[in-house]
């Protein structure tokens, strides 16, 4: 013998949807933005006449201990290249901005192997820099 | 005369507490990450080795250690070598001469290094770095 099953019917308040896209259109926000390099500690350097960059297809530091890191993550520097070469893939020039973020104390022998690693992978170079309020030749 | 009105107390539903405080933890969250970033930007074609060693002794070579500002074996201040580097760049027409060979010793600090790399842009200048493993970069 069958038993009749009551049927239940379970709706989404139509009121709720308002805040059920807002919150979504966050979260798509927030995903476009998962190279997230927030964790490194640096402090940029100074400089006049800089200009607003544009969205880059990657990000490169140099955190105050001199670690490399690539797109958040620690990285070697002889390592930089092959990888930034498999992100930038076919990407024609003038869109392969990458973003450098070099802790204002390093030195040569810490930043030029990653700018020469962003040169071999064709890379559009970026100096992240913070303006100069007060511009004076040192 | 004044007249008593009745008090209204409309308290905000409790079960909305949590959702406004999740938005506003979205909403600075969204801030913090959406702060635009100033910089200078540098075209890099790719890593070339330079392969004639005599053409690079005609091109501009600027070395930078910590203390000092070498032009063709000049020691100058950052001032007199923009003047000093703008009105050498001035002569060469063609932009295979414009090309300036930096070297900068390994205790370099990047401030300088940076100054230094916008001037000779802002002179004209190719930038090229000359690595001390003999690699030689482009930079535009």
């Amino acid at each position: 013998m069958k038993l009749p099953r009551k049927k239940l019917t379970a709706s989404v308040p139509s009121f709720a949807m308002g805040d059920i896209g807002f919150l979504l259109l966050i979260f798509f926000v927030i995903l476009a933005r998962a190279q997230d390099d927030s964790h490194i500690q640096w402090e940029p350097a100074k400089l006049a006449d800089v200009e607003m960059a544009a969205a880059p297809l990657a990000s490169v530091a140099i955190d105050s201990g001199y670690k490399a890191y690539l797109d958040g993550k620690e990285i070697a520097p002889e390592e930089i290249a092959a990888r930034l070469s498999t992100i930038l893939g076919d990407t024609p020039a003038g869109q392969r901005n990458v973003f450098l973020k070099i802790h204002r104390e390093a030195t040569a022998k810490n930043f030029e192997p990653v700018i020469a690693a962003i040169s071999e992978a064709g890379g559009d170079l970026v100096h992240i820099l913070e303006p100069e309020e007060n511009p004076t030749a040192p | 005369m004044k007249l008593n009105r009745g008090k209204m107390l409309i308290d905000p539903p409790a079960s909305a507490s949590s959702d406004i405080a999740f938005i506003l933890i979205i909403f600075f969250l969204v801030c913090a990450a959406v702060q635009p970033e100033t910089g200078l930007a540098q075209v890099l074609p790719k890593t070339e080795e330079q392969e004639e060693k005599t053409k690079q002794s005609q091109n501009l070579e600027v070395s930078i250690t910590p203390t000092s500002i070498v032009l063709n074996g000049s020691p100058l201040q950052l001032p007199e070598f923009a003047q000093r580097l703008t009105a050498a760049l001035q002569q060469k027409t063609k932009e295979a001469d414009r090309i300036v060979v930096v070297k900068s010793s390994p205790d370099t600090p990047y401030p300088t290094w940076i100054r230094v790399s916008q001037i000779i842009e802002q002179a004209g200048g190719i930038l090229t770095l000359e690595l001390e493993s003999n690699r030689t970069i482009q930079v535009d």
